[in-house]
């Protein structure tokens, strides 16, 4: 009897420890994911506030403030780069792209969700694979269309190329919304004589304007981050977009401006950041063609 | 007919918006016209350039003079006859599959993670998304900070660890250099693979893992034999996204090495890039940019394969 209980208690110290070390290396591994995650952030946040003799300063730990933080370097972001102009720019053609998406997503999602006619299947598997093109792959007839266009070194060749893939993804994540209006309500409509149209406008576009939203903040943020057709198309400073003028206009020659230039960085990806956070999964269904559900 | 207008009238379209709404009311109308649009800016901006760019390839074409003549297969032997761009197409590959494996282990030990229950989890889940939520330019360029050759902080963390006395020069050095490219896109795209992997694992039931667990399978056979096959095709087509977006992206090639050193690190689109748009061959450019094609095509008809089946079930 003596025996079976100490046997007992023996059994349940090793399944403690067992539990304890388990819990340990459940955080450790954790935390080093999160660190590897994190860690060029934080960089970018340290170097942002750094005044430039303790950042260029080799004796010094360079994990930590030595000197008491500064804005320097967001200060000479914005008076003496065109930061702010990138800005602007930014939000206009960010405008443009944001309505041409709208325009011509919200009718073809419309359709190609909720009905049926001869090709739709194919049209909206097409436009999906749209998507799957890279610019990469396009940037080089397309800097000869946009000349085509009048449109060199011109940002509104930006807002004319981003709509390329701003379309196939925000259609697709429309036709997400669209599908789950029920099919019963536009036919009760049109029972009521309501036209196709009239259907769409007084009855589906209302309750999905939350996805509506949705695309309109992709299109603007996909548009806000792209690298290559901007690198591709313009190369004046004042015609630049934000993400653009930030990772080139701050290194002049082979002298890189560092603490101005993760500011600039820092800027550009706190709003982004935040909002893909919010939206992760919404976004991860429009990459996937709704295969997450 | 008039009652018929007195109807549309009632709902609020004025005279022409009745007619044109009655025109539209037919479904096969309605749908083509409502597609139009999109198809049409896909087709002037997608399928037009696209047609140019395999014009390119067998034209003479630059920046200066873009109406070129024929010239056949010149530009393609050429291309393959460029030792830079060979070790690109290798590079591409390396780059892509290295990542790609790396991004599938790490991801699924942080999907596991993620879906245990602790405090924080929110939190946790938010911080590790970071990386793919932050536009992958900006990424990069911290990166190329975190890696100077002469204030990098890795480094620094490594000589005060004793991993190492001075630290290689990430950026400059061959190796170095093709690991710290790689790194980055597995620390870009992990969130992705993680996320995708939690979602499907989350869905797998319960009840389907306790039976198993009490047949005796182990963790490792509850996950090939269980797991796995269940999300499969949702893991299937996320790593096919994940490929042919790491396939074709040159932004942390351009941003970090510029192919650099001595072209050992170029990855087709990089290369592409510095030959059709820095020199101006847009012949050479756009016959290197079409080596991705076959990768895509073969993505899109596995893809479509997938999505086909799918909407049969």
């Amino acid at each position: 009897m003596a025996v079976l209980a100490q046997r007992n208690v023996s059994h349940s110290r090793g399944y403690r420890l067992r539990k304890v070390r388990n819990k340990v290396l459940f955080w450790v591994v954790l935390a080093l994911f999160i660190v590897f995650a994190c860690f060029p952030v934080y960089w970018m946040f340290i170097t942002t506030f750094k005044e430039v003799n303790d950042l260029y300063n080799l004796q010094n730990n360079p994990l930590f403030f030595h000197l008491p933080p500064t804005l320097d370097q967001v200060r000479y972001l914005f008076e003496k780069t065109n930061f702010s102009i990138w800005v602007e720019n930014t939000a206009e053609v960010g405008f443009v792209v944001v309505l041409i998406t709208v325009l011509v997503c919200v009718p073809a999602a419309y359709v190609l969700a909720r009905s049926r006619f001869p090709g739709s299947g194919g049209l909206s598997m097409g436009i999906f694979l749209t998507y799957l093109v890279p610019p990469t792959l396009l940037f080089l007839p397309l800097s000869q269309l946009v000349a085509g266009f009048g449109l060199v070194n011109s940002k509104w060749s930006l807002a004319l190329v981003y709509p390329t893939f701003t379309i196939p993804f925000c259609t697709w994540l429309l036709m997400g919304f669209f599908k789950n209006v029920p099919k019963e309500i536009t036919e009760a409509a049109r029972v009521d004589g309501c036209s196709r149209l009239g259907a769409m406008f007084r009855i589906v576009l209302p309750v999905s304007v939350p996805g509506i939203l949705t695309i309109v903040i992709f299109a603007f943020t996909l548009a806000m981050q792209e690298y290559v057709y901007a690198l591709t198309f313009v190369s004046s400073s004042d015609e630049k977009m934000i993400t653009l003028g930030v990772v080139t206009d701050l290194i002049r020659g082979d002298v890189f401006f560092w603490g101005s230039l993760m500011a600039g960085a820092l800027i550009v990806s706190i709003p982004v950041a935040i909002v893909y956070n919010l939206f992760m999964d919404t976004f991860v269904r429009g990459i996937t063609g709704g295969a997450l559900k | 007919m008039v009652a018929e207008f007195a109807r549309s009238r009632s709902l609020g379209l004025g005279g022409t918006g009745a007619r044109i709404g009655h025109l539209l009311d037919g479904e096969r109308i309605f749908g083509y016209v409502l597609v139009a649009p999109a198809v049409a800016y896909i087709l002037l901006l997608v399928g037009y350039p696209f047609a140019i760019a395999v014009w390119f390839t067998v034209s003479n074409a630059t920046t200066a003079r873009p109406i070129a003549e024929f010239t056949g297969l010149t530009n393609l032997l050429a291309v393959l006859d460029d030792d830079i761009f060979r070790r690109a197409l290798a590079n591409t590959f390396i780059f892509t599959i290295t990542s790609q494996a790396l991004q599938m282990v790490l991801g699924t030990i942080l999907a596991f993670l993620l879906l245990q229950n602790f405090r924080g989890r929110r939190i946790a889940r938010g911080l590790i998304m970071i990386p793919f939520t932050i536009p992958i330019a900006i990424g990069a360029m911290a990166w190329t900070w975190m890696l100077n050759p002469t204030y990098s902080v890795i480094n620094w963390m490594g000589v005060h660890a004793g991993l190492f006395t001075e630290g290689p020069n990430w950026l400059g050095e061959e190796y170095p250099a093709m690991i710290s490219i790689i790194i980055v896109n597995v620390w870009r795209n992990l969130p992705f693979s993680a996320v995708v992997l939690t979602a499907g694992i989350s869905a797998v039931p319960q009840e389907i893992l306790e039976a198993a667990h009490l047949d005796g399978a182990n963790w490792w056979v509850r996950w090939r034999k269980v797991i796995v096959p269940i999300i499969a095709p949702i893991l299937y087509i996320a790593l096919l996204f994940s490929l042919v977006f790491t396939f074709t992206d040159m932004t942390v090639v351009w941003l970090m090495t510029r192919g650099n050193p001595v072209g050992e690190t170029h990855v087709i689109a990089s290369y592409a890039f510095q030959t059709g748009v820095v020199a101006g061959s847009l012949g050479r450019g756009a016959t290197m940019s079409l080596f991705l094609f076959p990768v895509l095509l073969i993505g899109a008809i596995l893809l479509l394969r997938n999505l086909k089946a799918r909407t049969i079930d």
